[in-house]
Formats: structure tokens, C-alpha cells, sequence
């Protein structure tokens, strides 16, 4: 049934976006994806974001949540996309080191954190989640159908 | 509502003050981090301006040089090869130095477009470092830098080694270092190049015997467009993205670099990067058969 799909694997720090029917897969520790969606072209993009702020000094990449959340919704605005059509739906954020020392670093829970703001700022809506846990997270995403299959992984991932 | 012992009111008075104070240090936090920035967003700004007028000269002193001396070989005289031949060096001196550059360019729009992903396959590690160091032969040459490889990975008989990683990545890294090295040097010097694998990472470390960093600028080092002000051999030459494309290419081959330096005695950047595993945890690269199984929710 998977059949008629391209395949794209993504990385950490990078995004992707077509429109072409494509399945995008990836794996989640702490990093967080944000799957965007277009309901009205059917279209839909990713990202794969590491840390929450972008410090200033390295590259501005998307390896950064507010880099890549920007981006992703510029490259849906590139081809075609409005505003309003689009959704999201977010995932990841585990907090899959134990750190100990009582006070974790929470880099998890901060992705996360930085994916709803800017979602609200944009007035885009999430429409659904599976974020934090102390679980890696396997996720599949149908661009054309907006689709996610979501599966918690027994390993631990980074 | 229900009436309050004094106890309780005193106490719910407490608790609420504590909250507010709590509050105050967060908004305080809160400005503190916003006025970090700001002050932060001024500075990528002039760097970003003084970027544009560095590359701006990275790519039109070389063409000013390709054009000008291939049109003086034009009219060399016509036996006179030595004038030629050393003409035709500084020519391919200068496009080689323009397609480095460009490259490193690309591959830093890449890197911030998040279209980079690594690209595995078997290298041959010697191979490759090899061509990378004559890349860079004439460059030594003239500068009277001797390369020197201490190559110490012994496999299969001493026949090539395979190395699962990223050819290109790798490249770039190294030409960078190497660069940088030649960029730092003194005239008439060295650059020591050690390559040796400790289980599955491999290790590689340039070494200089140039300028050298100070503690202050080995911080800043890897930040985009920073450049330090000191290179030798190339004055106000360099876009300053060299080490942080290095970082960010090793950061997507989950390898490391790590920096030695004194100043006035020269620097050695030393790289570690494991191999790569061909399957992705969980994942197997083409397949598709292990990606639907029974237990995925659909969100």
C-alpha cells in the first residue's frame, strides 16, 4: 500500500518539504518534528530540530527549533501554501538522558516548549501530539494525507 | 467563602508572595535573555554586512587575477615559457582557491537551507587524504610549507583502508583545516597532518607552527564569520565560515573537533569522527517492509 510513495529519510537538522506524495521518516529522542500540513493543496513538510534557540554563533541552521520552524513554514509558503490552511502536528521532546544531578538540562521539554509558541504566534493550529515521555519515538509522515504513524522504540535513540 | 484562621491567612499570604517573587526573577530572566538578543542579532548584523564585503573580495580579486594574467600570457612572447608556465600556476592558484571558496559557500547555504544529510559510502581514507594535500600542493610550494603525512592506520596487509563515512564532508573538513593551517603558517615552515583510528573512530589532527590562538579567540573560533584578524600569508583574506561549516559538516557525522593552541606557537585542531553504520537505528535505509507493523498509532 506504501507502494506509490518516495521515501525520504530525514536527518537531525534538516527539513523537508515536497509536492509530491513522499513518506518522511525519521527518529525522535529529544529532538522534536514539527509535520506541517496543507489541507487545501495536500501538501506537507518537516523538520527535525535538536535545541530550542538558535545561540547566534553557529550556522543558522535548522539543528535550531526557531530556525526550523521558520523555515519550514517559509519552504510551505514557497509552494503555495496560506497560513490558514495549514496544521500541525508535533512529536518527540523525550527526556531520554538521565542526567541525574536532580535538575536535567530539559532539552526535550524546552523543543517542545519552542514548537507551541511559535505555533501560536503563527495561529497555527495542532491538531495532534505525542511529545515527552522517556521514550524514542519512530514517526512516519504521508504528506499528501497529513498522516503520521507513530511508534514508541524500545532502544534508546542518542 | 469560608473564613480564615489567622495562621492560614498569614500562610496563603506567604505562598502568594513567594509566587510573585518567583514570577519577578522569571520576567527579569525573561528581559535579560531578550536584551542577550538583541545584542546578539546587532552583532550577527555588522558581522553579516562585513561578510558580504569579505566575500565580495574572496571572488573578484581571483577573477581580477584569472583575467588579468591570462591575458598577459596573450601576449608573452612566444618562447618565453617559463613567464608562461609560472603565470598558468598563479591562474590555477587563484581558481582553486575561488572553487574552495565557493564550495565552503554552497555548502554553508545548505547547511542553513537544512538540506544536508550525510551521504555514506566506502572511502578510501588514504586516497583521499592524499588528494587532498596535493590539492593543495602549489599552495605549499610557493609558500615553502612542507605537508607532512603521518599516516598511521595499518589494515588488511597494509592494502587500502575503508573508511564508512561521507567522502565529500570529509574532504571539505580537511581542506579547511588545511587552510587554515597554510593561511596561519610562517613561510618556510610546517604542517604536521596525523591520521590514526582508535576502534572505530577515525582520528585526524593538523598542526601548525603559525600565529596560534589565544584562549579569548579559540572561543570564538567556530562561530559563523568570525575571522581573527592575524592570518599571515593572506591579509583580510577568508569569509570566517571555514571552521564553523567544519563544525557544523562533523555535527551531521556526529564526529568532534577540538582545538590546541598557544599563541606565538602555533595550533592543532584535531578531528575524531566514528565511522558510520549504514542502518539508521530502526531503520534500514531502503527497506520499507519494517516501517508498518501492528503497533503504530495514526496520529
Amino acid at each position: 500500500m506504501d507502494n506509490n510513495y518516495l521515501q525520504h529519510f530525514l536527518y537531525p537538522s534538516s527539513l523537508f518539504v515536497s509536492k509530491d506524495p513522499y513518506v518522511v521518516k525519521t527518529i525522535l529522542g529529544s529532538c522534536v518534528a514539527i509535520c506541517l500540513w496543507d489541507k487545501r493543496l495536500k501538501i506537507g513538510g518537516m523538520n527535525h530540530y535538536m535545541l530550542s534557540n538558535w545561540n547566534g554563533n553557529d550556522l543558522a541552521s535548522p539543528k535550531y527549533g526557531n530556525i526550523a520552524i521558520d523555515k519550514l513554514v517559509e519552504r510551505m509558503f514557497a509552494l503555495g501554501s496560506r497560513i490558514e490552511d495549514l496544521q500541525a502536528k508535533i512529536f518527540g521532546g523525550g527526556e531520554l538522558l538521565e542526567s541525574g544531578q536532580g535538575k536535567s538540562t530539559l532539552i526535550g521539554e524546552r523543543n517542545i516548549r519552542v514548537a507551541r509558541l511559535m505555533l501560536e504566534e503563527k495561529r497555527i493550529p495542532i491538531v495532534a501530539s505525542s511529545t515527552g515521555g522517556r521514550r524514542g519515538r519512530k514517526i512516519l509522515f504521508f504528506t499528501d494525507t497529513g498522516e503520521v504513524r507513530h511508534k514508541f522504540l524500545e532502544k534508546k535513540v542518542y | 467563602m469560608s473564613n480564615l484562621s489567622d495562621k492560614q491567612l498569614l500562610r496563603e499570604l506567604r505562598l502568594r508572595l513567594e509566587e510573585r517573587k518567583k514570577l519577578e526573577n522569571e520576567v527579569k530572566e525573561l528581559s535579560r535573555d531578550f536584551q542577550d538578543v538583541t545584542k546578539k542579532l546587532k552583532e550577527s548584523e555588522s558581522l553579516k554586512s562585513h561578510f558580504i564585503s569579505n566575500i565580495s573580495n574572496e571572488i573578484v580579486n581571483p577573477f581580477t587575477s584569472i583575467l588579468g594574467l591570462s591575458k598577459a600570457i596573450l601576449s608573452v612572447e612566444k618562447n618565453d615559457w617559463k613567464k608562461v608556465v609560472s603565470m598558468v600556476a598563479l591562474i590555477h592558484s587563484e581558481a582553486f582557491n575561488l572553487d574552495f571558496q565557493l564550495r565552503n559557500i554552497f555548502v554553508a547555504a545548505k547547511i542553513e537551507a537544512g538540506e544536508v544529510a550525510p551521504n555514506i559510502s566506502k572511502v578510501n581514507l588514504r586516497s583521499l587524504i592524499q588528494n587532498v594535500i596535493d590539492s593543495f600542493n602549489i599552495v605549499s610550494r610557493k609558500m615553502n610549507i612542507d605537508i607532512d603525512l603521518q599516516y598511521n592506520i595499518e589494515y588488511g596487509f597494509g592494502k587500502n583502508f575503508y573508511f564508512k563515512t561521507d567522502s565529500e564532508k570529509l574532504k571539505l573538513v580537511l581542506s579547511n583545516l588545511i587552510n587554515n593551517a597554510l593561511k596561519y603558517s610562517y613561510k618556510e615552515s610546517k604542517v604536521i597532518l596525523k591520521v590514526w583510528m582508535d576502534d572505530d573512530i577515525l582520528h585526524l589532527s593538523v598542526q601548525d607552527f603559525g600565529t596560534g590562538i589565544s584562549d579569548k579567540n579559540q572561543k570564538i573560533i567556530f562561530e559563523r564569520f568570525k575571522r581573527l584578524d592575524s592570518g599571515i600569508n593572506s591579509i583580510n583574506r577568508g569569509h570566517g565560515l571555514g571552521l564553523s561549516i567544519t563544525k557544523a559538516l562533523l555535527d551531521v557525522l556526529e564526529g568532534s573537533i577540538e582545538i590546541k593552541s598557544q599563541k606565538g606557537e602555533g595550533s592543532t585542531f584535531s578531528v575524531a569522527l566514528p565511522e558510520a553504520k549504514h542502518i539508521v537505528d530502526g531503520f534500514s535505509g531502503e527497506g520499507n517492509d519494517i516501517f508498518f507493523d501492528e503497533g503504530d498509532e495514526i496520529f
